[in-house]
């Protein structure tokens, strides 16, 4: 990454009531990147992307925008100056005004000639001309956000902001929209950031994921990075069911049933193992450990397993071993991470 | 500036909006200021007190007999209406809303000549019958009746509004808990429309208080007659005040009523599992009697008393160039009305979040009957007269378009912002990211939004004016007549043939409007 980066955000803070929303955010967000904000509900990420857009002020830190600062204790640039779009969780379509006028609306500057061409041009990129004419209530879900996006886009801003855009549609419907809408928005060459609360979804759009929890930024990094080395224990839960083991560490290794693993970072005192379950597989060989519960799930058996005094979840194809049996678990090589405990 | 604890955007203390609503609630709040002070006058007439106690004694009685009746006949027609098939059930769920188009004083009018003691009806019964009807219009009871009929349509639109909103399944889980029908009615429907009720008998009773052209014809004295007889009879602005402070009282308390009730909005159940009410069939003889009652209702409050004001107009001698120009005042009046009422009420609706006392005050004004705004008007009013004497008939039309505006603030309020509430905060915020400053984005997406909810506003606002009678006979020039006026002195002198024709006139005016409005709102449904 060479070139300066669409969105910086250095320790951003937002408190509410003395509580604190957003607890010293800090990420950087390279041009034409997609990155997905991924946290659960109230971790503080819907209001970090409304301190991005300027509808929420901040008490800490700064957010720049094309290097400019947009946000900062004694700035503040008007939602409306900031080059940045934001497509609302709900799209906030005005329904007095049809599909063009809707896009038309944030381009009302330019002459018409031009600002004609423009929401066509929009409205083609986004597959959605024959609808030009249409009023809000006759649009689905899908259409509507694609109409959204569209006025969003059409006054070219530096960054796209969308909150939890796929929310409102469930299923197979859900994965067909992702799909064809990231493509466009890629095609376009779009700087984007997702607000979601599916790891799922955010692994499979995103370039750079980032991880928040309790208003804090937790990790940044690809999708594949955040989810085999996550940084602690609660990082790892967000983007999948984990395995997590108390161990304590000496000098960065731990002792482990696996054996001993070199930490990252770690030096002395508790730590916690960190496992994902498709790593873990029963074997000939290997440590022991007792089942306790097989639970059929369809496309596998979900077992709970006795590894010492932890009981762990694993996932099994074929025939499952009976609740009582005595298995042996091998580990794939290097999928162990081993992360200081927190808190 | 550090923003700690601000949940809002830093700005300043007010925006352009949050002025414009502080104009539009001072406006409102300046009358009510007025009274308050010219109240504490010295120059009174010869008033005692006792005869404020004795006025306010009579109003208070007049007020609870409307509201029980009201309460009472509007509740059971709204129940019918929506809950019941019965011959004639579509058209008099628009129909009973009709009387608003009716001034009370012109069904006092209609009812005291009807029943007059020495008139054809009773004279008739007398000579063939030989019996008398036991009752006299010119009584706290007679007043009672006719401002009951003419104000029952309050009760019945809040309540139908209600029970429409109210979701069938809630009804059918009362219904498979046990509830027959008609205890389904009294166990969850009523109970869960308590707050409509209140708001709708609250709104009766203020408009008991507020009346003066019904009241003052039958003799009847209440405190509003007190106020007007005060200024004109004794001219004393300090009385007029005394009399209006336990009215401007009154109004408080039936505001907090209102208001209060309200909390209990959240009996409304969830939108998202809402069923449409499906009426049941009425057995035959009980759905005659649900058409009767209902028929009823509307022939007392606008069928009996139009058709026997306009059977007297033969053989009286109409002066049409007075009518004509009294016409074209109220027609104007109305319209500047109308206007003014809704610019100030948009403002007021865009600054509620910013100024939540401003709509406080406005309501209030509501509550307010409009001879207490004029009172206190001519307070304000006598300084710039003296400042600038040959402005009179200007200043006193510009005073008397701000007392309508005052005293319907809030009726005018009321659809603006159930129009705004359409408007989700992320449409503006929307605005705003797609480049609008917070004034343009209210310009640009609430209020086209709020357009039709706007008309409705100037609808509501251009009847009641061409209805208004108090503040008009207080505050307006040296003759200049509106037909409301007109109606009053000849009904005074009289000569009620020739107050029918100014009467008749005003509801052939409204009752287009009034029509619309009760199709429009009887044809809106939740999430509609």
């Amino acid at each position: 990454m060479s070139a300066a980066p669409i969105l910086e955000i250095r320790d951003a803070t937002r408190r509410f009531a003395g509580k604190l929303a957003v607890d010293h955010a800090s990420l950087s967000l390279a041009a034409g990147r997609v990155a997905a904000l991924l946290g659960p509900s109230g971790c503080g990420k819907s209001t970090l992307l409304r301190m991005i857009a300027g509808l929420e002020g901040i008490d800490g830190g700064a957010i720049h925008v094309r290097g400019a600062p947009v946000s900062a204790p004694d700035t503040f640039v008007a939602p409306e100056q900031r080059g940045v779009g934001l497509v609302f969780q709900d799209n906030a379509l005005f329904p007095h005004l049809d599909v063009q006028a809707n896009v038309a609306f944030g381009i009302a500057h330019l002459p018409r000639t031009e600002r004609n061409a423009r929401v066509a041009m929009m409205l083609s990129r986004l597959h959605i001309e024959h609808l030009a004419a249409a009023w809000p209530h006759m649009l689905s879900g899908g259409e509507q956000q694609r109409v959204a996006i569209a006025r969003a886009m059409a006054r070219e801003p530096s960054l796209l902001l969308l909150d939890e855009p796929f929310s409102g549609l469930d299923g197979d419907l859900r994965e067909r929209v992702r799909q064809s809408l990231m493509d466009d928005l890629r095609l376009a060459g779009a700087t984007v950031l997702v607000v979601t609360h599916d790891p799922a979804e955010a692994m499979m759009i995103a370039d750079d994921l980032v991880l928040m929890d309790g208003g804090r930024v937790l990790q940044c990094g690809s999708p594949r990075d955040c989810y085999e080395m996550p940084v602690s224990a609660v990082a790892a839960r967000l983007l999948g069911e984990a395995i997590v083991m108390p161990v304590t560490a000496t000098a960065g290794v731990a002792l482990t049933p696996f054996g001993p693993i070199t930490g990252r970072g770690t030096s002395n005192g508790p730590a916690d193992l960190v496992i994902r379950p498709e790593a873990l597989e029963l074997a000939a060989t290997g440590v022991r450990a007792r089942v306790e519960e097989v639970r059929f799930s369809g496309q596998s058996f979900r077992l709970s397993i006795m590894l010492g005094d932890v009981s762990i979840a694993m996932r099994v194809h074929g025939e499952p071993p009976q609740v009582g049996d005595e298995v042996c678990l091998a580990l794939t090589p290097g999928r162990a991470i081993l992360v200081a405990r927190q808190g | 500036m550090a923003l700690t604890g601000a949940r809002a955007l830093p700005r300043p203390f007010l925006s352009p909006i949050g002025w414009l609503a502080l104009v539009a609630g001072l406006a409102v709040g300046a009358p009510l200021l007025g009274v308050a002070l010219a109240a504490f006058g010295t120059e009174t007439a010869d008033i005692a007190s006792r005869d404020i106690a004795r006025y306010a004694l009579t109003s208070a009685w007049l007020a609870l007999l409307v509201g029980g009746a009201t309460a009472l006949s509007g509740t059971a027609a709204a129940w019918l209406v929506v809950m019941h098939r019965f011959p004639g059930r579509e058209i008099f769920a628009w129909a009973l809303a009709l009387p608003l188009a009716m001034p009370a004083f012109a069904l006092a009018y209609g009812y005291s000549d009807l029943f007059d003691v020495a008139g054809p009806l009773r004279m008739w019964l007398r000579g063939s019958v030989g019996v008398d009807l036991p009752f006299e219009m010119r009584t706290v009871g007679g007043a009672a009746f006719i401002l009951s009929a003419a104000f029952y349509p309050y009760v019945y639109l809040a309540m139908r509004a209600t029970f429409l909103n109210q979701s069938t399944n809630v009804l059918e889980a009362g219904r498979m808990l046990g509830c027959t029908g008609t205890s389904a009615l009294w166990r969850v429907a009523l109970p869960m429309a308590r707050p409509a009720l209140a708001a709708g008998v609250a709104l009766a009773m203020m408009e008991t208080l507020a009346d003066y052209g019904a009241v003052r014809f039958l003799s009847v004295q209440t405190l509003t007659t007190g106020v007007v007889r005060a200024w004109s009879v004794y001219g004393s602005t300090v009385s007029a005040a005394r009399f209006a402070l336990p009215l401007l009282l009154a109004a408080a308390v039936l505001l907090w009523l209102e208001r209060a009730s309200r909390v209990g909005r959240s009996h409304e159940s969830g939108r998202a599992r809402w069923r449409p009410v499906e009426p049941t069939q009425l057995p035959l003889t009980r759905a005659w009697l649900a058409s009767v009652f209902c028929f009823t209702l509307l022939f007392a409050g606008l069928i009996l008393p139009l058709a026997w004001l306009t059977w007297n107009l033969a053989g009286t001698d109409a002066d049409w160039a007075r009518l004509g120009q009294a016409l074209s005042n109220s027609l104007s009046l109305g319209a500047v009305g109308a206007l003014v009422t809704v610019a100030l009420a948009t403002m007021l609706a865009l600054g509620t979040r910013e100024l939540p006392i401003a709509a406080r005050v406005a309501s209030l004004g509501y509550a307010t009957p409009g001879a207490v705004m004029a009172i206190g008007l001519l307070a304000p009013a006598s300084v710039i007269w003296g400042l600038a004497p040959g402005s009179g008939a200007t200043i006193a039309l510009v005073l008397l378009v701000l007392a309508y505006a005052a005293r319907l603030m809030a009726a005018a309020l009321e659809p603006i912002d159930a129009g705004l509430e359409r408007v989700t905060p992320s449409m503006i915020q929307a605005a705003r990211t797609l480049g609008r400053g917070e004034t343009r984005a209210a310009l640009e997406v609430q209020l086209p939004m709020a357009r039709g909810a706007m008309l409705t506003a100037a609808l509501i606002v251009f009847i009641d004016v061409l209805k208004e009678l108090p503040a008009t006979l207080i505050l307006r020039p040296f003759d200049f007549d509106t037909l409301a006026v007109i109606a009053s002195n000849y009904a005074l002198d009289e000569r009620l043939g020739q107050a029918g024709l100014p009467s008749i006139m005003i509801v052939v005016l409204s009752l287009p409007a009034v029509i619309w409005l009760s199709r429009r709102i009887a044809a809106a449904r939740p999430g509609a």
